[in-house]
């Protein structure tokens, strides 16, 4: 559970003075932590869930003595409280690396599934089968989470990112959302009854939108780490994209007006009752010009309100361009992205797809979401069943819905995407690639060599964000605090030759 | 560590190259019969799913901790 803390390494490596480059500039780390759901059915006698997960992670801790690892594209790999297999992509420059990191924890967590699956069926019988869901809630309640992850220039305070973004990040869910069929009706995102308290350090009974936690894993001079919990989880690849995508040029703007002591044109646009506006959001379509109270005592909806940041958004991008460009240089395009546009500008391309898909709203065209808006593609599909099947129940809608979260055995979101009904924006060989391969631009291109060269001779080893050790026969540990360097050090190079 | 993992299963993601909804200038009326056809067979692909027991499965799936 996170804690309201400082991060511990700022005693320690406070020194260390950050590039002019990335302070001035609008590079940003980007990560995502999944936390999935396990399940099982079909299973001739009662099977428990944790055991199962304990199952997924056998290889795992037969290789790494523990159910906390990291892999060779320098990602996490663990088993969280509460048997939730969780992974948390390796730093990423751009959202697009992000997303492969991400479908690649999506394999991951696939390939230990159906291997678990197989031993399951030798004791539980051949039906049983694993279910491993990428959404945010079970059917008793309990919700869980996808957090996103974004460093910031710590001179802009927190107050003014939670005041600024959060009105950004409850109105994002009109196309991020995932969707669920609920007792009074299908809202457009996962957990948005599960958030009440607006802004806070965690507790154990409230759910933040935005969360303090403070390890940046990086200088913390320099920089904070903002943790986002309020997302869900996606499984359309544009909407994970997005997400981050939008969020970032967002928080460009904020850092700008900070670091010019100017005006964000962000400041007037907080919530009355931010989990109240959440809420409403969240039924957006029994009611899409539901007017939300702003604590300035104005009232907007929330695609006007998503229209302004855009506007705001264009406009600052319209005089910073170059410079958000190269922050995003590595972004490379992707299918079904505006080719022309992409070679030109990725800031351009963001911009184009979200004006798109407000335009899009609108017009109330809601099926013309269906191909990337997870909550527009169930909606369509459970449309289409009640017309075939008048007679289906509340329960089998539930049904599907998870069964479209399921990474291991689902069919649903395996026939859109077959059928071209989802855009796919990574090949299926680039997602691949992710697996085995760390981003090549941040410091995960160093733990990505260390976990391989580690496993390859044998060696017992650990790591976190900023350290990596060898812990037998001799204990050496290297120290790698800028996320945005793949460059190597003598340290680490001392710690790679006790590998060779 | 992939390694040792089996090889994943091939999504067939390579195999549509085109993205439905950029296909911009389409005679409206043949688009729409296009996409309920392509709705009746996603609704067939997903018909054995249906047919299993519905309460359990999602009865199946209680969580704790997490966050």
């Amino acid at each position: 559970m996170p804690q309201l803390r400082d991060s511990g390494t700022r005693a320690l490596h406070a020194t260390e003075p950050v590039p002019s480059a990335e302070m001035d500039g609008f590079c940003r780390i980007f990560g995502v932590e999944t936390e999935y759901g396990v399940a099982v059915t079909g299973a001739n006698r009662p099977v428990d869930a944790g055991q199962v997960a304990m199952t997924m992670f056998q290889p795992v801790v037969s290789r790494s003595r523990s159910t906390n690892t990291y892999l060779t594209n320098g990602s996490r790999l663990y088993l969280d409280v509460g048997s939730h297999p969780e992974y948390a992509t390796a730093e990423a420059r751009n959202p697009r690396e992000a997303l492969a990191q991400d479908l690649a924890g999506e394999r991951v967590m696939r390939n230990l599934a159906l291997k678990a699956q197989r031993k399951l069926r030798e004791s539980y019988g051949g039906q049983a089968t694993i279910h491993v869901f990428k959404n945010n809630v079970d059917s008793a309640g309990h919700a869980f989470g996808c957090h996103e992850n974004y460093l910031v220039r710590r001179f802009v305070p927190l107050e003014t990112i939670e005041r600024q973004l959060l009105p950004f990040l409850i109105t994002r869910q009109l196309y991020t959302g995932a969707g669920r069929m609920t007792p009074d009706g299908f809202q457009i995102t996962q957990r948005a009854d599960f958030l009440d308290e607006a802004v806070s350090s965690a507790t154990t009974r409230s759910r933040p939108m935005v969360n303090t936690r403070d390890e940046p894993h990086a200088d913390p001079d320099a920089f904070r780490r903002l943790h986002v919990i309020i997302g869900d989880s996606n499984r359309s690849q544009w909407a994970t994209w997005m997400k981050l995508a939008v969020t970032h040029l967002v928080l460009c703007v904020i850092e700008d007006a900070f670091r010019r002591g100017g005006s964000s044109g962000f400041e007037d646009w907080a919530f009355a009752d931010p989990a109240a506006a959440n809420r409403t959001v969240s039924r957006f379509l029994d009611a899409p010009d539901a007017e939300l109270s702003l604590a300035s005592g104005a009232s907007v909806t929330a695609l006007e309100l998503q229209r302004r940041y855009h506007s705001a958004v264009e406009s600052f991008v319209a005089g910073h361009r170059e410079a958000m460009d190269a922050a995003l240089a590595g972004e490379t395009s992707m299918r079904g992205m505006s080719e022309s546009t992409a070679a030109v500008s990725p800031t351009a391309v963001i911009l184009e797809q979200w004006d798109r898909v407000l335009s899009v709203l609108e017009q109330g065209d809601y099926d013309a979401l269906a191909d990337c808006a997870d909550w527009a593609a169930k909606r369509r599909v459970f449309k289409a069943l009640r017309h075939r099947r008048p007679d289906v129940t509340f329960v089998q809608l539930e049904q599907l819905e998870l069964d479209y979260h399921d990474i291991a055995n689902g069919r649903l979101y395996g026939s859109l995407a077959d059928r071209s009904q989802m855009r796919q924006l990574l090949t299926a060989d680039e997602t691949e690639h992710a697996v085995h391969e760390a981003p090549q631009d941040t410091r995960a291109a160093l733990r990505g060599r260390f976990v391989e060269a580690a496993l390859a001779s044998g060696a017992q080893f650990s790591a976190d964000w900023t350290h990596l050790t060898v812990t037998a026969p001799e204990r050496r540990e290297a120290v790698l605090l800028d996320p945005f360097s793949a460059a190597s050090t003598s340290e680490f190079e001392t710690l790679m030759n006790t590998l060779r | 560590m992939p390694q040792q993992f089996e090889q994943p299963q091939s999504q067939s993601q390579d195999i549509h190259e085109d993205d439905v909804l950029t296909t911009a200038g389409t005679d409206a009326q043949q688009q729409g019969e296009d996409q309920s056809d392509v709705l009746d067979s996603i609704l067939d692909d997903i018909e054995s799913t249906l047919e299993t027991n519905a309460e359990e499965y999602v009865n199946s799936f209680v969580q704790k901790g997490g966050e």
